[in-house]
């Protein structure tokens, strides 16, 4: 048989197939924020949200990359995108500022559980979101080597739109199937 | 290879509102017709359509490599260079794809003829999967068909089956989008995210025209959420062009079609499947065009033409057809004029389905002229295998 044995519709029929029920029951919820407003938006929780940016904020100084000058960090993190800072030693180096943070919380039946956990994570100059890898808590810098960073797949659930429309305008007269 | 007149089912326009099959009529002219449908072989879909079908697909495949390879393709192709890296990225990781569809001028007499590929933002998917689908079980039930008649259309589990392989590679959340007030283009995305729900992927409708852009340059809904990949029926070329483009290639969005389709949805592929190719029976003599006079036997195609828009063709009895459309700037190819044969008046082209890297379906338009356009209608098919009895003089 050369043909599809079935061929249903899920909401475009008018009889549409029942959903099986997701398992609301204990989840996780992770999320990538780039302020703690549009971590707010997302999960309703002001507390958690500036106590996660704090916590990530203050994570950032020990475990962001370090860069002996401005030059190399912005190479890889792009233009305005470092900072100076110093360690424990008063030893001067620069990194990547924190363009985010992570919040992840357990929830169970719908309702956040106590406690969670966060960290920093930064955008290199082709626009790919990294953090540190598990365990580089304390990098140190040694002669430009790099804390290891991890990409995060994940994109940031909100950012503040400024423009919409950018895209449609050739098409809106017509259909363009080809 | 035949057109048979045919009886209509006396319900389906109920049956084409049920499913939401809204644009069976356009501008008050037809657009699906069930008054005929076209009968093949076996053996004419299997060795006339699917294999070569496979065969040209696994070829612009290659073909793709090559050209992100070759600055001088890129320029032959008209990609403007901003994008270049990035498509040429989008490949190198195999990013993704979904579909395409191959148009055919076949007869049943001789190998099918490649007219072009369109492999960003093809449609007339979901009257192909479904509701043709749908017309040759009805019309086996009520005896309209030779008994044990088929059709190439197994479009439908190859959607919901290359959605299950990608799954895991979709970024989320994912959004289905196309021009909000095109009908046509509206049923096509929400039939495409109907398989992808029922691949258990997670997904939504957004227009086209309200993605946004976040101060960092990066894409999103009408939630602000930050889109993490797009379906877009829309085309790329379309979309470098115009305000948001020169953020693509940094926004970190995935794009499906991926990118590196744009150097297939482009008609100056057929020139270089042509060069590689040369003499291939499922391809027609093709080159860019220098701008002169396009001599009897070919036909001129401009690099991004959609719905047969913008075409010259000179025939080999010297008369010339032309289509009107926006297309009229822009870089050309030439390919040798093949004409559509002509079945009672009607001249038919054969979408040939591609999804995933699998041939799986066949959908026919028909129009009254050599071009097929947006006038065309679709019109079913079946395969009814030839008769066995020998008649004995």
């Amino acid at each position: 048989m050369k043909r599809s044995r079935t061929a249903a519709l899920l909401l475009m029929g008018t009889a549409p197939l029942l959903l099986t029920a997701c398992d609301s029951e204990n989840v996780a919820r992770e999320g990538l924020y780039t302020s703690v407003e549009a971590c707010v938006a997302q999960t309703n929780d002001s507390h958690t949200c500036k106590q996660a940016f704090a916590k990530a904020e203050q994570e950032a100084v020990a475990t962001a990359p370090r860069f002996a000058d401005r030059e190399s960090c912005e190479a890889s993190y792009g233009k305005e995108n470092c900072t100076e800072r110093r360690d424990n030693q008063h030893h001067s180096f620069f990194g990547p500022l924190m363009t985010g943070f992570f919040l992840s919380q357990m929830m169970r039946n719908g309702v956040a559980a106590n406690g969670f956990t966060s960290g920093p994570a930064f955008r290199d100059g082709n626009g790919n979101w990294q953090r540190p890898a598990a365990g580089a808590a304390g990098g140190v810098y040694r002669g430009g080597a790099r804390t290891a960073m991890v990409p995060v797949n994940a994109t940031p659930n909100r950012a503040v739109t400024t423009s919409r429309s950018g895209f449609g305008n050739s098409g809106s007269s017509r259909g363009i199937g080809g | 290879m035949r057109r048979i007149a045919t009886a209509e089912r006396p319900d389906w326009r109920t049956k084409a509102a049920d499913c939401g099959f809204g644009f069976h009529t356009i501008d008050d002219a037809p657009y699906w017709d069930e008054s005929a449908y076209y009968a093949f072989s076996l053996r004419e879909i299997e060795q006339d359509l699917e294999a070569p079908t496979e065969e040209l697909h696994e070829m612009a495949l290659d073909m793709v490599g090559r050209i992100v390879d070759s600055e001088r393709h890129m320029e032959q192709l008209a990609i403007p260079a901003p994008f270049r890296d990035w498509i040429a990225q989008s490949w190198r990781e195999r990013q993704p794809h979904l579909y395409g569809r191959m148009d055919f001028a076949y007869d049943g007499h001789g190998p099918a003829k490649l007219y072009e590929l369109n492999y960003d933002t093809p449609t007339s998917l979901f009257e192909a999967a479904f509701f043709q689908w749908q017309w040759l079980e009805d019309q086996l039930a009520r005896n309209q068909l030779p008994a044990g008649a088929d059709q190439f259309n197994s479009i439908y589990e190859s959607l919901v089956e290359a959605f299950g392989t990608i799954a895991r590679g979709i970024a989320r959340p994912f959004h289905f989008a196309a021009v909000r007030d095109s009908v046509e283009d509206q049923g096509t995305v929400s039939y495409l995210r109907d398989c992808a729900l029922q691949a258990g992927i997670e997904c939504d409708l957004l227009a086209i025209e309200d993605i946004g852009l976040s101060a960092d340059g990066r894409f999103t809904d009408l939630d602000d959420r930050v889109i993490g990949c797009l379906f877009k029926l829309y085309p790329l070329e379309d979309m470098f062009r115009e305000a948001f483009g020169a953020y693509l290639p940094k926004a970190g969005l995935q794009l499906i079609e991926p990118p590196w389709k744009a150097l297939l949805s482009n008609k100056g592929i057929l020139p270089l499947l042509w060069e590689a190719h040369r003499g291939h029976p499922n391809l027609l003599p093709a080159s860019f065009d220098q701008g002169d006079e396009l001599p009897r036997g070919w036909v001129r195609k401009p690099l991004h033409s959609r719905e047969g828009a913008n075409i010259a063709m000179h025939l080999d009895d010297g008369s010339e057809v032309r289509t009107d459309g926006p297309y009229r700037d822009g870089p050309c190819i030439r390919q040798a004029c093949h004409p559509l044969s002509a079945f009672d008046g009607h001249y038919p082209l054969i979408g040939s389905w591609v999804v995933g890297n699998r041939a799986c379906g066949i959908g026919i338009r028909e129009d009254r002229s050599l071009v097929t356009q947006d006038s065309a209608r679709f019109v079913p098919h079946a395969i009814v295998e030839e008769a066995r009895g020998v008649l004995i003089a």
